[in-house]
């Protein structure tokens, strides 16, 4: 009860000091604008798509954009913007939930690792550096392997590929911050580990940890394009801009909106999610600490 | 009257473990440390930075594990306590820190870092409890809801302090608290420290570089160097009887300028604290250095209470 008022707090405070902050220059304005609008449209896609983005009609296959469908249709002549709109659900969601889950294993074993130190430090490390030799590509076929190709794959893939970046990175805050005085002080006074870590250690550690998370859904959403580029992540009829660019490869020159959009969404998506990024390491000021992990 | 204190043969050893291409090599930054101090009574420590007063009071407090050595605080061997015991004992045993800049967590406001101590020791602080902490260390109450950064750094100290206390404490280490303050600020935490010391009826452990401070402010003085406590003087007004102290004690600047001499500054380096040699570790800095001195370490010994590591005291 205490503590999720607690967490409650500390993230009204954030919201207000630093994501409040990236919003006020103009590029953050426009750039994180864009993200709002396109989690709206995301959430709200069945009252905002045209069409069922499932709705086949061949007699209307290849259509180009025009009325009623106003970015054209696909081979199966579904209406493109509906399966763009529905694809930034896909893309979305598996972005986000693997940076999440990436991010608390990262945060969790990074933060033991960089506190308990010793053996278990050098074991942590040793296993997390691993799983940044195996290409993405590779880590998300052993999955598809295991448990077959679908969005689930997609998303343990994804947290893996960036376990290692966030690991590190809160390692390295966390063996920072162990050195200051105020730590000592508070052990002195009394406290336990648990305080020590949760009330001082990962508080002062997140900003940057945050951030890194926040640039890397836009890396996560290129991955899950790439995986379902391949055929490795989203399966038909469940759009995702990935799978979509991937069908349209076959018709590129015949009705090349089938791909051109997808690819524009995606490429615009990251190309925001980035400047936001920038927006906000500058409203924390946290650039020096964003090296160093 | 019982002492409060007492150390006995307290040592730390790093060791650095060795590789293909480099040596292990052990240093003592506290060697055999042994004193007692009585209830009420403040000590100081001085020595040169680099002689092991921090890790001296570090080790007293147990927030580093001795090599050797005993601790008794209030009857209490802190050596045989648990980790859960020894947080509760921590309740009577503070610290004051030498920086205070770093010594609050920069996302806490006053009143939440005063408030810690309760906290952690799973107290609740009574109503006025925060602001009389503040008043009694001369701060403003309105202070309590600025951050760290908002406040200067004798403010952060007297901050320091208010924490120390929170949790009526009856043992204080100080661990240069003045040393990164501006002198005006220096002499106010100083007439703070002495004025709570009559009120509470502290004890105090006061460690500082500088000697005329420790001289002013304290009932007996350990000097150290290297690790080892070379001289032990129950009286601050007796004449230093180890070379290294006299040295020390005249490398002081007198404010009277009709005493304005010519200070002889000490020669040469500290030696490395590495694999020291057999013999005083001061011999080769010592005017009055001889053979024995190279090859004996001298022991602490004493004939009237002032205690003298030296085989040549003065």
């Amino acid at each position: 009860m205490k503590t999720s008022s607690m967490t409650a707090r500390t993230l009204d405070a954030f919201a207000r000091m630093s994501i409040g902050r990236a919003f006020a220059s103009g590029i953050g304005m426009v750039a994180g604008g864009f993200l709002v609008l396109l989690v709206l449209v995301a959430i709200f896609a069945p009252w905002i798509a045209p069409f069922d983005y499932a709705a086949q009609n061949l007699m209307n296959a290849n259509a180009p954009p025009g009325w009623p469908h106003l970015l054209g249709t696909d081979e199966f002549g579904r209406d493109v913007l509906s399966r763009v709109i529905f694809g930034a659900r896909t893309s979305l969601s598996v972005s986000a939930t693997a940076i999440a889950i990436s991010m608390a294993a990262g945060m969790t074993l990074g933060a033991a690792a960089g506190y308990f130190g010793g053996f278990f430090e050098r074991a942590v490390m040793t296993v997390v550096d691993l799983t940044w030799s195996f290409p993405d590509i590779l880590i998300a076929l052993i999955f598809v392997a295991i448990i077959g190709p679908g969005l689930t794959s997609t998303t343990f893939a994804i947290a893996i590929a960036y376990l290692a970046q966030f690991t590190r990175l809160t390692r390295a805050q966390i063996v920072r911050l162990k050195r200051e005085t105020f730590i000592e002080a508070t052990i002195n006074l009394g406290a336990k580990p648990s305080h020590i870590l949760l009330r001082h250690l990962m508080p002062n550690a997140i900003a940057p940890v945050i951030v890194v998370g926040m640039l890397a859904i836009g890396d996560g959403i290129v991955l899950e394009a790439t995986l379902g580029f391949f055929g490795l992540g989203a399966q038909p009829p469940t759009p995702s801009w990935g799978a979509m660019m991937s069908s349209g490869t076959a018709q590129l020159f015949l009705s090349p909106w089938v791909i051109i959009f997808p690819g524009v969404a995606v490429a615009v998506t990251v190309i925001a999610v980035n400047l936001f990024g920038d927006e906000l390491i500058r409203a924390l000021d946290i650039r020096d600490r964003l090296r160093g992990s | 009257m019982p002492n409060l204190l007492e150390v006995r043969s307290l040592s730390k050893r790093f060791i650095s473990e060795g590789g293909p291409f480099r040596k292990a090599r052990s240093m003592h930054a506290v060697n055999g440390v042994s004193f007692d101090l009585p209830r009420g009574r403040v000590i100081g420590v001085v020595g040169e930075s680099g002689c092991g007063k921090s890790t001296l009071a570090r080790l007293i407090l147990r927030l580093i594990e001795p090599s050797e050595g005993s601790v008794t605080f209030d009857g209490d061997d802190l050596m045989a306590k648990s980790p859960a015991q020894m947080r509760k004992l921590r309740a009577r045993m503070q610290m004051v820190f030498q920086d205070p800049y770093s010594a609050i967590d920069p996302r806490y406001t006053v009143h939440r870092a005063v408030c810690e101590p309760f906290e952690v020791q799973g107290e609740r602080p009574m109503a006025d409890e925060v602001s009389e902490l503040l008043e009694m260390v001369g701060l403003n109450a309105g202070l309590a809801s600025s951050y760290p950064h908002q406040i200067s750094g004798g403010q952060k100290q007297r901050v320091g302090i208010a924490r120390a206390l929170a949790l009526r404490p009856s043992f204080l280490v100080l661990d240069e608290p003045t040393a990164s303050l501006d002198v005006s600020v220096q002499a106010q935490i100083i007439g703070l420290l002495e004025d709570l010391r009559s009120e509470l009826g502290l004890t105090y452990l006061f460690i500082s570089h500088d000697l005329s401070l420790v001289k002013y402010f304290c009932d007996e003085i350990l000097v150290m160097y290297l690790g080892r406590v070379v001289e032990a003087m129950p009286d601050t007004a007796a004449p230093a009887r180890h070379p290294y102290t006299r040295t020390l004690m005249e490398s002081t600047f007198s404010p009277d300028p009709s005493k304005r001499r010519l200070i002889a500054p000490l020669e040469g380096e500290v030696p490395s604290p590495f694999d020291l040699p057999p013999g005083c570790a001061f011999a080769d800095r010592c005017p009055n250095a001889s053979a024995i001195c190279r090859k004996e370490t001298p022991e602490l010994t004493t004939d009237t209470g002032h205690a003298v590591a030296c085989h040549h005291p003065i």
